[in-house]
């Protein structure tokens, strides 16, 4: 569990009411894991949990050996985890090389700036078309795919992405997945929450669903695909 | 023709001054809601650290001002780490540290009014004899005043498009939730922004002074003026606030010289309560509007 990420007894949420509950889930180096359950159960919050946005209030997360809990989000980021958000949350007035230098902002990211804008380029075509272009003005595709290339330039050793897949056409879907499946290949740490649970069980290693807060269910991808009373008990079919 | 060259010339010497207080401000503004009251007092105490350097220690002018954006900048920091930061938390961010900043101001202020003395004083940084084109009368301090303010402009633009330092500020301003993940250090970035608008009020108060005398509330018109700008071009944004003063700056002299310089302020309210009326965001601000 060199690069491991263990959560112990989490919880966490804003202001009095706590979304994630007495949590417990771990992932091994290398892991490749999706996230599901139904929406508002806390899968973005455990995210923005394990990135810092969020402040534990009780329990530990604990990545390669380091308690994050108590540290500040840069400092999370430092450490090598990597989280594309929910919404992309670009930044606006920023072209799309910008946002995607933002992304190597750290120095030790910085330093293979060049090689990994190249990797995003070859990945993901339409971003060098649009490399001079506002983030503002981008379409929804187009922006989805600055927040994972931006996410891939930080490089880091634990890549989190929250709902890849929302809200784009099928055929952007396809090609996001493309990327996604890439990672896999080159035996990235991911977790990936994702509201099709059949099409992540799919490619995941191992599925982990959040109910109320709380794990609910862990298994491997097909295990998942051949429990129809799990998909029907918490996904509603 | 030489009454517009005049008119042209005060006005875009104004302009350049108010540009410089007014682009600490919307950085400030921009990067943490933070709209700070003690701006003016800061401002003030840009000016007389500068008369102190040159008359009490007797240093040449360049040292005066770096001493002025120094003091001016650590009040910045300073203002971060004990009124901003505590409060940063908090969910009535924008109310509390609009109504502490009014405090540090009157704090700054009267400090200014202990060292200093109520009474008005003469700017020692000041360019006597003017340039004489046909019946165009310039200063030399105001031509100084425009030198200086381009560079100081130009070089903010640098900082903020060209270095990490200004990337992270950026990224923070757009968007701070992202720019946490990225891996910027926000906390750090708003000490920066501070310190950076401290250390151009210093320099606009010089500016101000030179032209108007020494006073130890000196600054609160000037404030005034930046805060007008900065709604008129939405609060936050650093290029439109740069581009909104000037015009203002040029249409008070336009005014001064049509109406007298009784109505030039009058005038100049009245035209940001139609801005605003036609644009509650101001003229390049986004759809976003600040009630506080």
């Amino acid at each position: 569990m060199a690069d491991g990420l263990t959560i112990s007894k989490l919880s966490a949420g804003y202001g009095q009411h706590m979304v994630i509950k007495d949590l417990s889930l771990s992932l091994a180096a290398g892991d490749f894991a999706g996230l599901i359950g139904p929406n508002g159960h806390g899968k973005t919050t455990l995210l923005r949990a394990i990135s810092g946005l969020v402040r534990a209030q009780q329990g530990a997360i604990a990545f390669a050996g380091t308690e994050l809990t108590r540290l500040r989000p840069d400092e999370i980021a430092a450490a090598g985890i990597v989280h594309v958000p929910q919404g992309d949350l670009l930044f606006p007035d920023m072209t799309v090389s910008e946002n995607l230098a933002m992304g190597a902002y750290l120095p030790a990211a910085a330093r293979q700036a060049g090689e990994r804008l190249e990797e995003v380029y070859s990945l993901l075509p339409k971003l060098r078309e649009r490399s001079n272009q506002r983030a503002s003005t981008l379409s929804g595709g187009e922006r989805r795919m600055v927040g994972i290339g931006r996410g891939l330039m930080a490089g880091g050793k634990f890549l989190m992405l929250d709902e890849p897949s929302l809200g784009l056409a099928p055929i952007l879907i396809d090609q996001i997945y493309s990327v996604i499946t890439e990672l896999k290949r080159h035996g990235r740490t991911v977790l990936v929450v994702e509201e099709n649970a059949t099409r992540i069980a799919e490619i995941a290693g191992r599925l982990h669903l959040l109910d109320n807060g709380s794990l609910a269910w862990s298994g491997t991808g097909a295990e998942f695909l051949s429990s129809p009373e799990i998909i029907a008990a918490y996904l509603g079919g | 023709m030489d009454v517009i060259v005049q008119i042209v010339a005060s006005g875009l010497t104004l302009g350049a001054m108010y540009a410089i207080s007014t682009i600490g401000l919307a950085l400030v503004y921009g990067s943490l809601n933070m709209l700070n009251m003690a701006h003016g007092a800061i401002l003030a105490m840009g000016g007389y650290v500068c008369l102190y350097t040159m008359v009490t220690l007797g240093l040449p002018a360049p040292f005066a001002i770096i001493a002025a954006m120094a003091v001016c900048g650590a009040i910045g920091v300073v203002i971060y780490h004990l009124a901003a930061r505590p409060m940063l938390p908090s969910r009535n961010f924008e109310t509390q540290i609009f109504i502490a900043t009014i405090g540090i101001g009157a704090v700054i202020e009267n400090v200014i009014l202990r060292l200093f003395g109520p009474q008005p004083v003469a700017q020692p940084l000041h360019l006597p004899g003017a340039l004489v084109i046909g019946g165009v009368h310039i200063p030399y301090q105001n031509i100084l005043i425009l030198v200086v303010a381009v560079a100081l402009m130009a070089a903010t633009a640098f900082l903020l498009n060209r270095t990490r330092m200004g990337l992270a500020i950026r990224a923070t301003a757009q968007n701070r939730d992202a720019a946490q993940l990225m891996g910027v250090r926000v906390g750090r970035v708003y000490a920066q922004v501070l310190g950076l608008s401290g250390a151009l009020a210093a320099v606009s108060g010089i500016m101000i002074s030179s032209l108007s005398g020494l006073l130890p509330n000196m600054g609160g018109d000037p404030m005034l003026k930046a805060f007008v700008i900065c709604v008129v071009a939405g609060l936050g944004n650093v290029y439109g606030a740069v581009a909104a003063a000037i015009v203002l700056g040029i249409l008070e002299s336009v005014i001064q010289y049509v109406f007298g310089v009784q109505y030039s302020f009058a005038i100049l309210l009245l035209l940001v309560i139609a801005v605003l009326i036609w644009r509650p965001a101001g003229l390049f601000g986004r759809t976003q509007v600040v009630r506080l």
